[in-house]
């Protein structure tokens, strides 16, 4: 393995490194806002609600997210509609095409991730807001959301280093980010294995610090989780 | 029913869950600054009465009123439900209620928990509801515990801030869910002297309770439930000297020896 070829790329890695991240962050802020009203269509009494909702995350993890991106990628341009429409100046491009993409896959997982923690902060807790008279906004606002946070904390951190990991199918429709600069850069040297391990670390070293961030809020979340 | 004033007025209760019935026809009234002491077995529906009196559980058939006030109901049977949400959050807000399990909410400090009600609810100023907090908080003696998380308070001083988050809500009635049951026996004392104390002050409670001899020192009237219907009523000395009823001699005997 010649390690100067990997100190001599590392520059011009990093620099997909700034994609890749915002690739993540937008994903993540999207995929958020999303996934909430998700979750609660999908604990909703309403049929109406719920089965649209469910119809949703199950289409989007049954589906690899690769298929999802092509669909979006190579298959919305087939449409004439499409290509007129003001969605186009979004649609042509691989970068926002991995967003719509990453955003609703990753909406998908968390809004079940949500669902579930809303569902697991106990009765009790529910039924002592109620009794006070408090409408189903407030219980959902003071009461239910701090603490299915704490709850779905763990799952979301997990999803979040998938969703991370994942963007670097971005790369095969062109977007120049981790991988696909590491690509490129191979093609030139040939170079495969020191420019994929460097690739290798670069993504663990991001995954190392999200997990630390979470482990960081969970921990200031938790506050009251101290015993005597 | 009669058109006197009372401050609680139930009747023709009817609850069932699945084909179990629980509650079949309970009809009571409280008036202000009556203590009821609701006894009764497992499962004779106690604890389901006191539910559907700020409607945790709907009642199938019949109605609540709360000062002469109609609780609004739509629907039939297994469909029915409240027809006006307001409504039910504002009479919700008039009764406050005592769990077995506490229910403290964990993210909060017991001051917060206190709290919560009157700036969420009713919409007080902080700083009166937080004065507000700190006075009940003194009186059920836990001033010093105001910044604890409730993970870190035994039972019986958990349930005796969540007898100070129910004082603040300043109720007309407040209900008590066997407020004593979940605790360690040598933790009860504590929660039944602060639930007197409340007693003597006049004010209107209906507690469900295994607790046979502080039902009858504490108590105005005392009902004993049997099969979702009241089998007696009356003073204290009324129901525990009444010899007609087997199934109450029965409860009241099997209450001694287990004490």
């Amino acid at each position: 393995m010649n390690l100067q070829i990997v100190m001599e790329y590392t520059p011009e890695i990093l620099a997909g490194v700034v994609v890749t991240m915002k690739l993540v962050v937008v994903t993540m802020v999207l995929g958020l806002l999303l996934a909430v009203p998700l979750a609660l269509c999908r604990n909703a009494k309403s049929k109406w609600l719920s089965i649209p909702a469910y119809a949703y995350i199950y289409f989007f993890r049954g589906t690899p997210l690769l298929v999802q991106l092509f669909i979006i990628y190579y298959g919305f341009s087939q449409f004439e509609s499409i290509r007129q429409s003001f969605l186009w100046t979004f649609l042509s491009e691989s970068y926002w095409c991995s967003i719509l993409a990453f955003t609703l896959n990753t909406a998908a997982y968390t809004a079940e991730i949500l669902r579930g923690a809303i569902k697991s902060v106990p009765q009790g807790q529910i039924e002592a807001a109620l009794s006070v008279g408090m409408s189903p906004i407030k219980l959902y606002t003071r009461i239910i959301s701090p603490q299915a946070a704490l709850i779905a904390l763990p799952g979301y951190c997990n999803e979040s280093v998938l969703m991370m990991k994942g963007t670097s199918l971005a790369s095969t429709v062109a977007l120049l980010e981790i991988t696909g600069i590491t690509r490129n850069l191979i093609a030139e040297t040939f170079m495969p294995l020191e420019l994929f391990f460097l690739a290798g670390v670069i993504y663990m070293i991001i995954s190392t610090i999200m997990i630390g961030g979470f482990k960081l809020l969970e921990a200031s979340l938790s506050r009251f989780r101290v015993e005597i | 029913m009669n058109s006197e004033s009372h401050a609680l007025t139930i009747d023709n209760l009817h609850k069932s869950f699945g084909d179990l019935e629980v509650l079949n026809g309970t009809c009571m009234c409280a008036d202000k600054g009556d203590v009821i002491s609701i006894l009764g077995s497992s499962g004779s529906g106690k604890s389901t009465l006191l539910r559907c009196i700020n409607l945790l559980e709907i009642p199938q058939q019949g109605d609540v009123y709360i000062n002469d006030e109609l609780i609004k109901m739509k629907g039939e049977g297994s469909k029915r439900k409240a027809a006006d949400q307001r409504q039910v959050e504002r009479i919700r807000s008039r009764l406050s209620m005592v769990f077995q399990s506490f229910n403290l909410w964990t993210h909060m400090t017991v001051l917060e928990n206190i709290m919560e009600g009157p700036v969420q609810v009713l919409n007080v100023q902080k700083d009166d509801a937080k004065e507000r907090a700190m006075a009940y908080l003194e009186k059920v003696g836990l001033a010093d515990k105001y910044a604890c998380y409730p993970s870190q308070l035994s039972g019986g001083q958990m349930q005796r801030v969540a007898i100070a988050r129910a004082l603040a809500m300043e109720p007309d009635i407040l209900l008590f869910d066997e407020p004593t049951s979940a605790l360690d026996p040598e933790l009860v004392n504590e929660v039944l002297q602060v639930i007197e104390l409340l007693a003597a002050e006049g004010r209107t409670m209906l507690i469900v309770t295994h607790e046979m001899e502080f039902a009858r020192q504490v108590s105005s009237e005392i009902i004993f439930l049997n099969e979702g219907v009241i089998e007696i009523s009356g003073s204290p000395e009324e129901v525990f000297n009444n010899k007609s009823s087997e199934k109450f001699s029965n409860f009241f005997a099997q209450g001694r020896t287990t004490q």
